[in-house]
C-alpha cells in the first residue's frame, strides 16, 4: 500500500522534471540567430556569442562587398534572424536594403535593437569633402572598409557586444565575458603584427579600389595611387598611363587588388615590374582565412613577404 | 753585553738570508696579485663598457618610445580633429531645413532610332523623377512621376506597410501590380532597348494598377513569396478597361502570383514565378460586357553570377509566357479568344563595363492569335558607369498583326539613359 503513493511521488517529480525540462528546452536550444551580412562580423559575433548565438553570414568573403548579388535566398535568413550585424557607412547599400523591404522582419530595421551597425564610433576616413557623383561611387559617410585595421575590429567588436546585449540583456555577462577575452586575444595579436609588420613602415603601393587607407595607417603604408579612376569607375588608358609613371618614380613596391578582375594589375605589373598581391577585404575569402583574426594575419604575413 | 752584538748580526744574517729565500716568493705573490688586480680591472672595464652600451640602448628605446608617444600624441590630435568636423559636419546637416525632405533621383531615358518603315527620330522616351521615404514607424511611400514625350503623369505613388506581423506587407495607391517578372519593370531598367511586344499586347504595358496588393512570405527556408491583390485594371495601355469610373466588385482585376527562387550552388540560380490576373467581367468600348478575361503567365530565370566576379562576369537567361483567354463581344457566338506569346532572351556580362545579349519576342495579336509578330533582337551595352548608360540594338521584326507601322521591318536603336541622385526600384525591379 505504501509502494504505490512512493512510485506516484517519484512519477511526479520525474514527470514535472521532464515537463519543466521540455518547456525550457526551446529556450536553451534554440540559439539567438544572427545574420552578418560578411564572414569577418560573422566571426566576431560568434566569439562574443559563443554558444548563445548561431551566425550565418550573408556574403562569402570572395565578392565585391559593394556588389554582393541581390539573391532572393537571403530574404527567409533575414526574416528568421533576430539580430543583424552590418559593416555600416553603406557598405551594404547596394544590396541590402532591397532585401530587408521583402524580408517582413520589422525587429532588424535600421533604427530598431536587432540592427547592429559595427560603425558606430569608428574615426572614419576618407569622409568626402564634395558629395558629388563627378567624384565616383561615393561613400558619403567615408571610407567602410575600417576592419582592415584590427583595432578597429575592437571597436566592432563593442558594437555587437552592446548590440546582443541590448536584445537579449538576460546575457550580458555572457557577452561582456567573451568580449574581455576576445579584446585581450586581439591586443596580443596586434602587438604581434605590429612587429611582424616593421618592414610594411613607408612602403608605398598601389590599390585598385581605395579599400587599403586603414590597413595602411595602422602599418605605415603609403598610397601611391589607385588603378580607379574615381571610385568604382574603372581605369581611361590614359589614367592607366599616369600610374605607370607615377609607379616608377614613387617607387611603389607593391599592388593589390582584391574581388577586381587581375587583367590590369597583371598588365601594371608587365610594364613596371611592380609585385602584384590579390588580398581579399574580407575574411572567408580563402580556406586559410576563415576568422577575423586569421585573415588579417594572412593579410599581414602576404605583405611582409611581398616586400621582403 | 756580547750577546746582544752577537744578536745584531745574526739577525741581520738571518734577515737577509730570510730575504734572499723569501724574496722571489714574495716577488710571485706580488706578480699574481697583480694579475688578479688587472683581470678584476678587465672585468670591471667589461661590465662598464656593457653597462655604457646598455645605457645607449636605453637611450635610443627611450627616443624611439617618445617618438612613437609624439606619434600617437598626433595620431589622437588628428583623430580628434577629424571627429570634430565630422560633428560639425552633422549638426550642419541636422540643422538644414530639408532634413526630412525624402530621397530624390531623377532618369532620362532618350533614343535614337532609325526604322526601315518609318524613318530616323530622336525620341525623348521619359524623364522619371523618384522620391521615397519613411512615413512614419509603419511604412514608407515612394513615388515616380513621368514625363514623356505625350505629357506628364504620376507612374507609381503607393504607401507600402513595414511592420505588419505574420510576415504580411500591404502596398496602397498606384503601382507596378506584381504579375510576371519583366511586365513590373520600368523600360528604362530592362536589360534591352523597348518592353517586348508580347508584354504590350497580352499584358497592356507595364503592369501600372491603382489598388491594394498584399504580400505574404512564407516561414520556408527556401524563398517562397505569395501576392494578392485587387485592381481597377492591369497594364498602363490596357484599353480595355476604364480606370476613372466606378464599377461593380466583378469589374475589378484580381491577382495571384507565386515566387520561389533556388540557388542551384554557389553561382547558379534559379528563379520561377507563376501569375494569374482575373477579370470576372470586362467592359469594352461599347455598350456590350465581353465576359471575363483570364491573364496567365509564368516566368523563368537562370542567372550565373561568380561569386568572386560578379561585377566582371555573368550570365543571365529569362523566359515569360502569357496565356489570355476572354471573348472579344458579348455574343454567345463569340469564340473565346486563346492568346500565346511571350519572349526569351540571354545576356552574357563581358567586363565591368560591357555587356551583350539577344531578345526573341513572340506577340500574337490577343484579338486574333492567328497573327503574330515575331521580333529578333541582338544588344550590347555599355555601362561607362553604374549611372551611365549607352546600348546601341538592332531589331528585325516579321509584323503579321500590322496594327502600328513601327513595329515592323528592320529597326536601329541608340539608347542613352542616366540618372541622378537617389534611384532604386528596389527588390521587385532587380
Amino acid at each position: 500500500m505504501n509502494i504505490f503513493p512512493k512510485i506516484a511521488k517519484w512519477q511526479i517529480i520525474t514527470i514535472t522534471l521532464v515537463a519543466a525540462g521540455i518547456y525550457c528546452r526551446p529556450a536553451l536550444a534554440q540559439p539567438i540567430r544572427v545574420v552578418a551580412t560578411f564572414p569577418d562580423l560573422a566571426d566576431i559575433t560568434r566569439q562574443i556569442g559563443k554558444n548563445l548565438v548561431s551566425v550565418e553570414s550573408l556574403a562569402t568573403g570572395v565578392e565585391d562587398p559593394h556588389g554582393v548579388p541581390m539573391k532572393p535566398s537571403f530574404v527567409p535568413r533575414l526574416n528568421r534572424a533576430n539580430i543583424l550585424v552590418v559593416t555600416g557607412l553603406d557598405d551594404e547599400h547596394s544590396w541590402l536594403p532591397a532585401l530587408l523591404e521583402v524580408a517582413s522582419n520589422p525587429k532588424i530595421l535600421l533604427g530598431q535593437p536587432g540592427y547592429i551597425d559595427c560603425s558606430v564610433g569608428i574615426p572614419v576616413l576618407e569622409a568626402p569633402t564634395r558629395l558629388d557623383r563627378a567624384e565616383g561611387d561615393l561613400h558619403p559617410k567615408g571610407n567602410p572598409h575600417y576592419l582592415l585595421d584590427p583595432a578597429y575590429g575592437k571597436i566592432a567588436a563593442q558594437n555587437i557586444a552592446t548590440g546582443l546585449a541590448r536584445s537579449f540583456p538576460q546575457y550580458q555577462a555572457d557577452f561582456d565575458k567573451n568580449l574581455k577575452a576576445y579584446l585581450g586575444e586581439l591586443d596580443n595579436w596586434i602587438s604581434r603584427w605590429e612587429k611582424i609588420a616593421a618592414p610594411l613602415r613607408g612602403v608605398k603601393y598601389v590599390e585598385y579600389h581605395p579599400e587599403w587607407v586603414y590597413f595602411a595607417n595602422r602599418f605605415g603604408l603609403k598610397r601611391v595611387g589607385s588603378i580607379e579612376l574615381k571610385p568604382g569607375i574603372e581605369p581611361t588608358p590614359n589614367h592607366l598611363v599616369e600610374l605607370v609613371q607615377q609607379i616608377k618614380q614613387e617607387k611603389a613596391q607593391v599592388l593589390i587588388y582584391g574581388s577586381q578582375n587581375p587583367r590590369i594589375p597583371q598588365q601594371l605589373q608587365g610594364e613596371t615590374g611592380i609585385k602584384v598581391l590579390r588580398l581579399y577585404t574580407s575574411a572567408g575569402s580563402r580556406s586559410e582565412t576563415d576568422t577575423y583574426i586569421k585573415w588579417i594575419d594572412y593579410t599581414v604575413r602576404s605583405l611582409v613577404q611581398a616586400v621582403s | 753585553m756580547a750577546l746582544p752584538r752577537l744578536w745584531v748580526p745574526v739577525l741581520a744574517a738571518s734577515a737577509l738570508g730570510g730575504f734572499a729565500i723569501f724574496l722571489p716568493a714574495l716577488c710571485l705573490a706580488q706578480s699574481s696579485e697583480m694579475e688578479q688586480l688587472r683581470s678584476v680591472v678587465e672585468g670591471l672595464q667589461q661590465q662598464l663598457q656593457k653597462a655604457l652600451q646598455r645605457i645607449d640602448q636605453l637611450e635610443k628605446e627611450k627616443g624611439a618610445t617618445s617618438d612613437k608617444i609624439d606619434q600617437l600624441e598626433q595620431e589622437k590630435a588628428r583623430t580628434a580633429s577629424r571627429i570634430g568636423q565630422v560633428e560639425k559636419s552633422v549638426q550642419a546637416v541636422q540643422s538644414a531645413p530639408s532634413v526630412l525632405n525624402p530621397a530624390i533621383g531623377m532618369v532620362l531615358d532618350a533614343n535614337v532610332s532609325q526604322r526601315s518603315k518609318t524613318g530616323g527620330n530622336f525620341n525623348f522616351r521619359s524623364a522619371e523623377v523618384g522620391l521615397s521615404a519613411s512615413v512614419d514607424p509603419f511604412a514608407r511611400m515612394y513615388g515616380f512621376i513621368n514625363g514623356t514625350s505625350d505629357g506628364v503623369e504620376v507612374d507609381e505613388a503607393a504607401a507600402v506597410t513595414t511592420s505588419l506581423p505574420w510576415n504580411l506587407t500591404a502596398k496602397g495607391g498606384r503601382f507596378l501590380a506584381d504579375f510576371g517578372r519583366f511586365p513590373k519593370v520600368h523600360a528604362h531598367e530592362l536589360p534591352f532597348v523597348n518592353e517586348p511586344l508580347s508584354i504590350d499586347r497580352m499584358v497592356g504595358g507595364e503592369t501600372q494598377s491603382d489598388g491594394v496588393e498584399a504580400n505574404y512570405l512564407f516561414p520556408t527556408p527556401f524563398f517562397l513569396r505569395a501576392t494578392f491583390g485587387g485592381y481597377n485594371k492591369i497594364g498602363e495601355e490596357n484599353t480595355q478597361v476604364d480606370n476613372n469610373k466606378s464599377r461593380s466588385w466583378s469589374r475589378f482585376t484580381y491577382l495571384g502570383r507565386l515566387n520561389t527562387y533556388f540557388d542551384l550552388s554557389d553561382n547558379h540560380s534559379i528563379e520561377l514565378g507563376t501569375s494569374v490576373a482575373y477579370t470576372p467581367s470586362i467592359r469594352l468600348t461599347g455598350p456590350a460586357d465581353g465576359g471575363d478575361r483570364m491573364l496567365n503567365g509564368i516566368d523563368l530565370t537562370y542567372r550565373f553570377q561568380p561569386l568572386a566576379s560578379t561585377v566582371y562576369q555573368g550570365l543571365t537567361v529569362g523566359s515569360e509566357f502569357f496565356h489570355n483567354s476572354q471573348r472579344f463581344a458579348f455574343d454567345s457566338a463569340a469564340k473565346r479568344q486563346q492568346a500565346y506569346g511571350g519572349y526569351s532572351y540571354a545576356e552574357l556580362k563581358l567586363s565591368k563595363n560591357w555587356s551583350t545579349g539577344f531578345l526573341f519576342d513572340y506577340a500574337p495579336s490577343v484579338s486574333s492569335p492567328g497573327k503574330k509578330t515575331i521580333g529578333y533582337s541582338p544588344f550590347i551595352t555599355w555601362n561607362m558607369s553604374e549611372f551611365n548608360r549607352l546600348r546601341f540594338q538592332f531589331t528585325h521584326v516579321d509584323d503579321r498583326v500590322r496594327e502600328d507601322k513601327n513595329d515592323g521591318g528592320n529597326q536601329v536603336f541608340l539608347q542613352w539613359t542616366t540618372v541622378i541622385g537617389a534611384h532604386t526600384h528596389g527588390f521587385l525591379g532587380r
